[in-house]
């Protein structure tokens, strides 16, 4: 409600139309005192206002639809993409997980498509002479878009991990249904083998012509077994695979944080290493100019002694002399 | 009004910012970029409400002050917000002129006249670009904001409308007509963006009622427009319980002239007395260590570091109106828990570091792995902690440097019985003479307090030893003549001196004991207790919003812009207690009222009081403006 006053409010602080009246009255006034006609100088701004338009933002428009396109594509096949599968749904809408896995790959070749065209634009930008404005603005604007192409990044990355985790909760859903069939099948094989001795001894006549080309009941069961253990441990390997993959993901997306501080980083360390270069330079020029000062004040000792001692030798010269 | 005066601006502002459209809520939506143009006055209502960060968000890649060299960008919107003023107009025409930006949306603070807005259709018309001005709009935001609830009215021109110009004796009718309409314009816009008419109060015979009938009248003669109202769709619209209308009581500085001089203790009025503090930027000066310079060399350069005290600051948001040891606790809490969570984050490190050895447990690295992810995502809140932190620290340790070399503790505590008329412990006289408590702005300051609250005036002896001993200490005496001179006029003798029954309790050595423990040690600063009691402007307020009879308030006039005849009766038509009121003081307010104010407003569930002023001066300020009129 208080957005619907609001709304109210600011339509009715809306000059715009008052400003079109006042434009009209200046307009009719410069005509009526026979000022200069505008009409002739319309025609040749208007050619004027045909002029081409700065690349700059034509490209950087473009970029911009890009990944707008990216992004209805993604929200499209949304909720196909991440109903993975509950038995429940009709098989109608379903994704075949290469389809999936399809999605996957365009999506990131476009991304990365987009980033280097970010990238491009940046370096042109760089290269190029403008005023400091121009440049600010230009450079605030390649910080837009790419916040933006971070937005879709999220939203595809978000899906991804969304689809991972159904498909890793699937299995372990499903891991407990092998048990179960095992489980079951072991009753049924209790079943059965409560039920073969019975016909057995039925066929017995029968099977017993056969028991040297099949295999004897219990090698069946042995068998049996053996390959309920194998489809057991295949599964449970699948499932382990899933999981990883899952971490994996999540660790990649961890990468990438830690990678944009280390980058960030960067630059502070370089600016580091520069001032200690700086530093060290200085300290070793100062310790040069210490050690020159050191050599200057023993010299100067040295010329003061010999200057005292001459004197005190022509002292006993002259005295000698005297005397 | 469920929406605060803060967010209601911040809302329009951002509205504006998104070409009069109101804004989308989708998080990835496409980035429109824009320029905003501003001048001074649009500058100090933005930067209190949003920050450069937020202003990137929304799109702004530019924001340039109207009166700067500016180059031509193309293919940008620009976005105007300036005062409808004859060289922010020129200026405009002048950029039409030049065709710097694609197109324009022109957003004037306050309305715009006719004659104005015609020169820049005929400069539009000149330049051929009538089709680029795309919007043109009154935006009614000619206000600050600077907290939820407390608004001033301009910072670039405040001398323009500050307690000196309405004061001063030689001023001129015109002079007087031309602060009252920019008051009321202010105002208007005010009640314009709450979208509320209230109902007036104020006292007679002040610059308080001479606002109060312009202001009457223009939103009189706004609701009557029916056309063109401002005000339509809002009796229905603003919020849930709304049917009643908010009080809106007009005061006179002169009602109370000991507050800005008062001492104090809360923590937001102490960094407003103390240091330099305004439109929510605080000004600190670092020195750079405490260690004795050796022989030979340069003088240490203090630095000066600003801090923004904004709204999404907790810390600052709970203990804005505390006193000032419970600050001290609260950051050393802080510090605290802080650092708890640093060593949790860091334990995590070790934790993966034995992990790297043993690479066969998958499960184990699940846990890590959730746990790296929860320490990575609330490391940007933990950093955000300390940087706050470390802002608070900064600040309080300067406060206290200059609470320890004034002895501010002193003079509150004094300040405070005076205003209470407890008795003494020191006659006044010990103070004054005292030569290292406090600068002798504080030896004034308190002088002119006892001056103010005291029943009858000292007698000539003592005056002429308080002269003396004031004169000693270096202070300039002008402030007293106005004081004189103030006193002579106003009526109400009795009321000033009531400043409601407060104590002040020095909390004893126990407290002094717990405090040494923390970092700031208080040693020497009495750790006062703050009683409740009201000021002047909060008791009006009570008995203005609870209809109590009272010989102060009783002959206070009022206006209801929304009755058909304005009448010049002061009987109120309404018997029931107001919920929400505004205070406005005409001629300067301080902190110290505003803290007074809110705290009233705890006190009592459901009730809402806005405080707002003209002009926002600590004391020092104020005794130079005191000084001005004693010297005429």
């Amino acid at each position: 409600m208080t957005s619907r006053a609001a709304t109210c409010q600011s339509w009715l602080a809306d000059i715009t139309l008052l400003f079109k009246a006042s434009v009209k009255t200046v307009k009719t006034r410069n005509k009526a005192l026979g000022l200069l006609d505008c009409s002739s100088r319309e025609e040749a701004c208007g050619v004027k206002r045909a002029r081409v338009r700065d690349s700059f933002s034509g490209r950087a428009r473009e970029v911009i639809s890009n990944i707008s396109k990216l992004k209805e594509f993604l929200l499209q096949h949304r909720k196909e993409y991440v109903n993975a599968g509950s038995v429940m749904c009709s098989d109608v809408s379903r994704m075949t997980d290469s389809e999936r896995d399809q999605i996957d790959q365009d999506a990131q070749i476009f991304m990365r498509t987009c980033a280097d065209a970010i990238g491009q634009l940046r370096s042109e930008m760089g290269k190029q002479v403008v005023s400091a404005q121009v440049k600010d603005h230009r450079a605030a604007v390649l910080d837009l878009i790419e916040v933006y192409l971070r937005g879709v990044c999220k939203l595809y990355s978000e899906q991804r991990a969304v689809r991972v985790k159904r498909v890793v909760d699937k299995k372990r859903l499903s891991r407990l249904e092998p048990e179960q069939i095992s489980h079951n099948k072991q009753q049924s094989d209790g079943e059965e083998n409560s039920d073969k001795p019975v016909s057995d001894s039925n066929m017995d006549l029968w099977e017993d012509n056969r028991v040297d080309d099949d295999l004897s009941p219990e090698e069946i069961q042995m068998f049996e077994q053996e390959n309920q253990r194998l489809v057991g441990e295949m599964n449970s390997l699948l499932d382990e695979v899933r999981q990883i993959e899952g971490k994996v993901v999540e660790i990649s997306r961890l990468q990438e944080i830690f990678s944009e501080k280390v980058l960030q980083q960067e630059t502070e360390i370089d600016n580091i290493h520069q001032l200690v270069v700086g530093a060290t330079e200085n300290v070793k020029e100062g310790n040069e100019d210490i050690r020159e000062a050191i050599k200057n004040n023993a010299g100067f000792r040295v010329w003061i002694l010999f200057f005292l001692v001459m004197c005190s030798f022509s002292l006993l010269f002259l005295d000698w002399y005297d005397g | 009004m469920a929406a605060s005066v803060r967010e209601k601006q911040t809302a329009a502002l951002k509205r504006m910012l998104n070409f009069n459209a109101p804004p989308l809520k989708n998080t990835t939506a496409e980035p429109v970029w824009k320029v905003l143009i501003y001048d001074r006055f649009g500058q100090d209502i933005i930067s209190p409400l949003l920050s450069v960060k937020e202003l990137r968000d929304i799109g702004i890649t530019l924001h340039l002050l109207l009166h700067s060299d500016r180059d031509p960008i193309p293919d940008v919107p620009a976005i105007y917000f300036v005062m409808p003023t004859e060289e922010n107009i020129d200026r405009i025409c002048q950029d039409l002129r030049n065709q710097l930006y694609e197109s324009y949306y022109l957003n004037f603070i306050s309305a715009i006249s006719r004659s104005k807005l015609e020169d820049i259709a005929s400069a539009a018309l000149a330049a051929n670009a009538v089709n680029l001005v795309t919007k043109v709009f009154d935006q009614y935001l000619n206000f600050i904001t600077l907290e939820d609830d407390m608004f001033i009215l301009c910072n670039q021109n405040k001398e323009h409308i500050s307690y000196h110009a309405i004061n001063k004796p030689d001023i001129m009718d015109t002079d007087m007509d031309g602060i009252m309409d920019t008051i009321v314009d202010s105002l208007f816009c005010f009640f314009v963006t709450l979208g509320a008419v209230p109902i007036i109060r104020c006292p007679r015979g002040n610059a308080a009622e001479m606002v109060a009938v312009k202001l009457d009248k223009k939103l009189r003669e706004n609701l009557r427009d029916a056309r063109n109202s401002l005000f339509t769709g809002d009796t229905v619209g603003t919020g849930q319980f709304s049917f009643q209308r908010p009080l809106f009581v007009l005061a006179d500085r002169n009602l109370d002239l000991a507050t800005p001089l008062h001492h104090t203790w809360t923590y937001q009025a102490l960094i407003h007395d103390v240091l330099d503090f305004h439109l929510n930027r605080v000004s600190v000066e670092e020195s750079q260590g405490s260690e004795a310079s050796p022989a030979g060399a340069r003088p240490k350069k203090k630095n000066k570091k600003s801090y923004d005290l904004t709204a999404a600051d907790k810390f600052w948001q709970k203990h804005k109106g505390s006193p000032f040891p419970e600050v001290a606790e609260a950051v050393q809490e802080e510090l605290d828990t802080y650092r708890a969570q640093e060593d949790e984050v860091k334990r995590l490190k070790s934790i993966m570091g034995l992990e790297g050895e043993d690479d066969g447990a998958i499960s184990m690295l699940s846990d890590n792995t959730a746990k790296l992810t929860s320490a990575v995502s609330s490391l940007p809140e933990l950093l955000e902690k300390k940087r706050l932190i470390d802002l608070h620290t900064n600040v309080a340790t300067a406060v206290l440097d200059h609470i320890k070399s004034r002895k501010l503790d002193v003079y509150f505590e004094y300040e405070e019985k005076l205003m209470s008329k407890s008795t003494l412990d020191k006659s006044l006289l010990d103070i004054i003479s005292d030569p290292d408590a406090g600068t002798a702005e504080d030896k004034m300051r308190l002088f002119l307090i006892y001056y103010i609250t005291s029943q009858q005036p000292p007698s000539e002896a003592d005056l002429e030893q308080y002269k003396k001993a004031l004169v000693d200490a270096g202070c300039d005496l002008s402030p007293l003549n106005y004081i004189k001179q103030w006193k002579a006029f106003t009526k109400m003798a009795a009321t000033p001196a009531n400043y409601g029954s407060s104590g002040v309790k020095p909390m004893g050595l126990f407290s002094r004991v717990m405090n040494t423990g923390s970092q700031f040690v208080m040693e020497g600063v009495k750790n006062l207790v703050l009683k409740q009691h009201n000021l002047p402007v909060t008791r009006i307020l009570d008995n203005l919003m609870e209809i109590k009879s009272n010989p102060e308030t009783d002959d206070y006039r009022y206006f209801d812009p929304k009755m058909l005849r304005g009448s010049e009766s002061s009987i109120p038509r309404s018997k029931n207690p107001f919920q929400e009121a505004i205070v406005f003081v005409v001629g300067g307010g301080n902190y110290i009222e505003y803290q007074n104010l809110v705290d009233y407003t705890k006190a009592r569930q459901g009730k809402r009081v806005l405080y707002g002023c003209s002009e926002l001066f600590n004391a020092a300020q104020f005794m130079k403006q005191l000084s001005q009129l004693g010297q005429k």
